[in-house]
């Protein structure tokens, strides 16, 4: 591999994303890890490039949601991979999920090897072009 | 505990017993994976095994009057190193060298090889040529490693008088003191086109008289000892490996 793949991780739950972290580091992923939406929102306007994001969807402020639409709706990240990680496993998050365009979704408990594949095959895939 | 808390609590559960799940999962896929590979090392093992086993055959085929001699030699070899050094035995590259000791010999004129009678001093000088022909033929094959070290010098001498180097003492490699002694004993107990067998009780009389000239004395005492262990005095040559 020519670079280690770059993963943003956002979870408001320091715990899960520490577990996230070890489990991503032990497949050799480059993680960077953020508490809350606005806070990856800046990273990803800023220069730092990313593989893909892995974000909660329960998060006070600007939930994960919101945070994908934007993703989509920026121009320089609009392709990017996104996997949402929920506790919800409702039909209509689910749905919702699919409407702001997330690539991957995954509930709580999650499976550490569920994600690891969803993971490296949209990394493997990389963006998506963009939409008409 | 205030609920949301508790429903925390639950939720980091749920999520330890799946993080435990897989993790019984991941090691009974890589105990899977180690047992695959160690399967196939064993059998790359048998193979390397068994094709050093067919090019030693092979050159043998060639010469006529040494039927069974690998057979014999390779099983005196082994029962003699695990003696003088049982550890020696725990590398596979002793057995190639005592089984690929005379791979030299494809060198080898075969009216030389097979000469009905006594060899000239000309063809003593070609024959003497074997074990370096033998090393260069297995120089490129790495796996080998001390087999080479039998192939050089299972005719060198504890005195210095031997061949190809005239290396002396433990100089040698361990192997090949541990080979020439049975490969001299296998000589003389063996039928020759020009000469009968001699006794074992003979020959290993001979093998002790050249401890410390033609043999490492050590390597030497521990062979008698082993003949004598099995009571070998009487015994022909013909049922003298099955009885070892």
């Amino acid at each position: 591999m020519a670079h280690k793949r770059r993963v943003l991780v956002v979870d408001d739950d320091e715990l899960t994303l520490q577990i996230l972290r070890t489990i991503l580091d032990l497949e050799e992923f480059d993680v960077t890890t953020v508490p809350d939406g606005e806070r990856a929102l800046q990273l990803l306007a800023g220069d730092a490039r990313f593989d893909a994001v892995v974000l909660d969807v329960m998060m006070p402020g600007i939930d994960g949601f919101e945070v994908c639409q934007r993703i989509r709706h920026d121009p320089r990240t609009a392709g990017l991979p996104v996997v949402l990680l929920t506790a919800r496993d409702l039909d209509e998050d689910r749905a919702r999920g699919e409407q702001v365009g997330c690539d991957a979704y995954l509930t709580k408990p999650f499976s550490p090897l569920q994600l690891i594949d969803e993971l490296g095959d949209l990394v493997a895939r990389g963006r998506r072009p963009p939409e008409e | 505990m205030d609920p949301r808390a508790a429903d925390d609590v639950q939720r980091m559960q749920q999520q330890m017993l799946v993080f435990a799940r897989e993790l019984n999962e991941v090691i009974a896929r890589e105990r899977a994976r180690r047992q695959e590979a160690e399967d196939a090392l064993l059998m790359l093992r048998g193979s390397y095994m068994e094709m050093v086993k067919t090019l030693a055959f092979v050159v043998e085929a060639k010469d006529s009057t040494t039927r069974s001699h690998l057979d014999r030699t390779y099983h005196y070899a082994r029962l003699l190193t695990a003696r003088v050094g049982p550890e020696l035995l725990q590398s596979a590259s002793l057995h190639y060298g005592f089984l690929l000791h005379d791979v030299g010999k494809v060198g080898i004129p075969e009216a030389i090889l097979n000469k009905p009678g006594p060899l000239t001093d000309d063809e003593w000088e070609i024959m003497r040529t074997h074990p370096l022909i033998g090393v260069q033929v297995v120089s490129a094959v790495k796996f080998l490693g001390d087999a080479v070290n039998v192939i050089r010098s299972h005719h060198e001498r504890w005195d210095g008088k031997g061949y190809p180097e005239g290396l002396a003492g433990e100089q040698i490699h361990i192997g090949a003191r541990i080979f020439s002694v049975v490969d001299t004993f296998d000589a003389m107990t063996s039928e020759r086109p020009y000469k009968k067998a001699l006794p074992v009780a003979v020959a290993m009389e001979e093998i002790g008289r050249c401890a410390g000239t033609q043999f490492d004395p050590d390597v030497a005492r521990e062979f008698v000892q082993l003949l004598e262990e099995r009571d070998l005095h009487s015994t022909g040559p013909t049922d003298l490996a099955a009885a070892l």
